[in-house]
């Protein structure tokens, strides 16, 4: 789930780039510094998208640094069990496959797959249902439900599920 | 076919919300607060009605308004039932009562008559069958469904183990387990092939308990799966003994409204006299079909007794259209305004000599009045304000035609003339009639009027003097109403 939300940064900036362009200098270091990461708390940070408040800078002692107080706007996702996403398959294996949705990584172990799609090994590797009607391999698309995650500070994963209504391959590569 | 429903309504309140209680935030709960229970009888009693004011219900059930109104709330979220409210004022309420007497389960709580100008939200309420079908089924789908996933390891988190030196990892692990040499998962201290664990990791309540624990609650989830069938059978066994049958509908409070009071008109027969005022909605809107029984009656009675007993009718029927009833737009002849003198032809009673209305005038309005009463009782009632209402209104019209007689009659008649006096009455009788049934009575008056003279048309309609009431009845009836 995408949220926006206000937060919070301590920016050390070096003094060479003081000057006229510093908020420029702030807001683009920022960017390069939070988004893509992740926390535990408040998920993936997809983007910056507004500055709300630069405070008084404080130079540090000794290294001539200085430490701003950033305020900004941005956007996170954050996924949760229950949650149904829309995911790319990234690897196929016997014990399930792989899938990417956005930044977040999910694990479809076999016993979540229908139980009438089949593991073919090969060079690509595949679940196939036995008329070969479906097929999930490396990316495919497919809509699957999250059924637990596992957040640390900096991480977040998640294992999902294709055994429900409404799962499965919504794009098979190999058809187009 | 409604019954099958009602059964499946009262069923599927014993199942699910027998043991809800309505209490409210901070109130602490004691053996005498304890309302559990009073879903499944709001339920019930609501199986036995159809639209009803929430008010009405609060009354008939000796709840609070509160506490229904709490429960009501808690099954609208539950979309059992739908609701309403509108602003209405005494007579749009009067509206839902009429509508209401025509169902069969009703109560009236007659409230006619009080003409209340102010405002009020009213809360209807009425059981949406169509949805509660649903609801049920997708509320047992749901129970089997979740029991059965869990049953079934849906829903759990796989977990490995690893053949060599025993270390567990679950699927949550994955990405740090695989490996690119194979298809395998490797484990991270040893690089040894990991296996699927069997036994599953439950993801639920009671998950990181040991083996036994987990036996056990599979154990509990079969056993209450099978208890569930048991006991919901005679719900499942009703909802397929409705599945094919067509769902009562009430449509919305006004669609309800109007075609209840039309069946309550066609229940109490010909309502052609329907009467200008019933037409109107709740809030003036016109709205078709809706009559006000209560207000429709009376004049119908009148109209069906005049074919009964001639003269009686004749007297009783030309009424002078009270005040209040004349309104902007209406086309009335002169008659019906009570200005016009000439229909005293018409009058059986006022072919009787000039003696008898000579005494006083109270006399003859009385008897005509008298008479209008006596028509009411023909299988309708009327309610008391309405008469009380009706007759100062037509007290007040007889007076002020007093007042104005004297221009009104100055071209036909003397000011002494008694005759004139009983042409004021006479008056109002005419156009009583016409406002009653115009074809009907198009006929017979417009031929009198036609008449020239006062002398002429008493010889006219001497045989209609023959029927005209004795004397003696005049003045029982005098006293009655003098009572009334
Ligand atoms: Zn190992």
């Amino acid at each position: 789930m995408f949220f926006h939300i206000v937060l919070e940064r301590n920016m050390q900036l070096h003094p060479r780039y003081f000057g006229r362009n510093l908020r420029d200098n702030l807001v683009s270091k920022l960017m390069k510094d939070v988004e893509g990461t992740c926390s535990g708390r408040h998920g993936f940070v997809v983007a910056v998208t507004g500055i709300e408040n630069i405070g008084k800078g404080l130079i540090r002692d000794g290294t001539g640094f200085v430490t701003f107080p950033v305020k900004y706007q941005c956007v996170v996702f954050r996924p949760f069990k229950g949650e149904i996403l829309e995911a790319v398959v990234t690897m196929v294996n016997k014990m399930g496959f792989f899938a990417e949705a956005g930044p977040v990584q999910i694990f479809v172990s076999n016993h979540l797959i229908p139980d009438d799609m089949e593991f073919q090994s090969g060079d690509m590797p595949n679940y196939t249902t036995s008329d070969g009607s479906v097929k999930i391999q490396k990316d495919s698309e497919v809509r699957l439900k999250i059924i637990g995650t596992r957040v640390d500070a900096t991480e977040i994963f998640c294992i999902g599920t294709i055994k429900d209504d409404f799962l499965g391959v919504i794009n098979d590569p190999a058809t187009v | 076919m409604v019954d099958h429903y009602n059964k499946l309504v009262k069923l599927a309140a014993r199942a699910f919300y027998d043991d809800l209680t309505s209490k409210g935030e901070n109130q602490v709960k004691s053996g005498r607060s304890d309302n559990r229970g009073i879903a499944v009888v709001i339920l019930d009693a609501l199986t036995r009605r159809q639209w009803v004011r929430e008010e009405d219900l609060a009354k008939d059930l000796k709840l609070h308004t509160k506490q229904l109104r709490r429960t009501l709330r808690f099954f609208e979220e539950e979309k059992i039932i739908t609701r309403e409210y509108r602003r209405e004022t005494a007579k749009g309420a009067k509206l839902y009562s009429a509508a209401t007497a025509a169902t069969v389960d009703a109560q009236l709580t007659g409230k006619e008559g009080e003409e209340k100008v102010k405002l009020h939200t009213h809360s209807y309420c009425c059981l949406d069958y169509a949805q509660i079908y649903d609801v049920v089924r997708y509320r047992i789908h749901r129970m089997k469904k979740l029991l059965k996933d869990e049953l079934d390891n849906k829903n759990t988190i796989e977990e490995y183990i690893c053949t060599k030196c025993g270390k567990r990892y679950n699927a949550l692990d994955a990405l740090r387990l695989v490996s690119f040499e194979d298809d395998d998962f490797h484990c991270e201290s040893c690089n040894g092939k990991l296996e699927v664990e069997s036994d599953k990791f439950v993801v639920q309540e009671g998950a990181d308990g040991d083996d036994n624990a987990r036996r056990r609650r599979h154990e509990k989830l079969k056993d209450m799966l099978q208890k569930m069938e048991i006991q919901l059978k005679p719900l499942m066994d009703q909802l397929s003994r409705v599945k094919d049958l067509p769902v009562p509908e009430f449509g919305s409070l006004i669609a309800w409204e109007a075609r209840a009071s039309a069946m309550g008109r066609a229940a109490n027969g010909d309502m052609a006299g329907d009467s200008k005022m019933s037409q109107l909605g709740y809030n003036g809107a016109p709205m078709p079909y809706s009559g006000d029984t209560k207000v429709v009656v009376d004049f119908n009675g009148t109209e069906g007794n005049r074919h009964d007993v001639k003269s009686e009718t004749e007297s009783s029927s030309l009424k002078v259209l009270p005040p209040w009833m004349i309104k902007s737009g209406m086309v009335l002849t002169k008659e019906q305004r009570g200005e016009v003198k000439e229909e005293i032809k018409m009058d059986g009673t006022s072919t009787s000599t000039s003696a008898q209305y000579s005494d006083d005038k109270k006399s003859t309005v009385d008897h005509d009045d008298k008479k209008n009463i006596q028509a009411f009782p023909c299988s309708f009632h009327l309610k008391d304000e309405y008469i009380k209402a009706y007759y100062a209104a037509l007290l007040k019209q007889q007076h002020e035609m007093e007042a104005s007689k004297k221009q009104d009659s100055s071209d036909t008649f003397t000011e002494n003339d008694p005759s004139s006096r009983a042409s004021v009455r006479q008056v109002g009788i005419k156009s009583k009639h016409e406002e009653d049934d115009d074809d009907d009575g198009t006929d017979w008056e417009q031929a009198p009027v036609a008449g020239t003279g006062n002398e002429n048309y008493k010889v006219n309609d001497l045989n209609v003097q023959a029927d005209v009431a004795p004397a003696d009845v005049d003045e029982d009836e005098d006293v009655d109403w003098e009572e009334g």
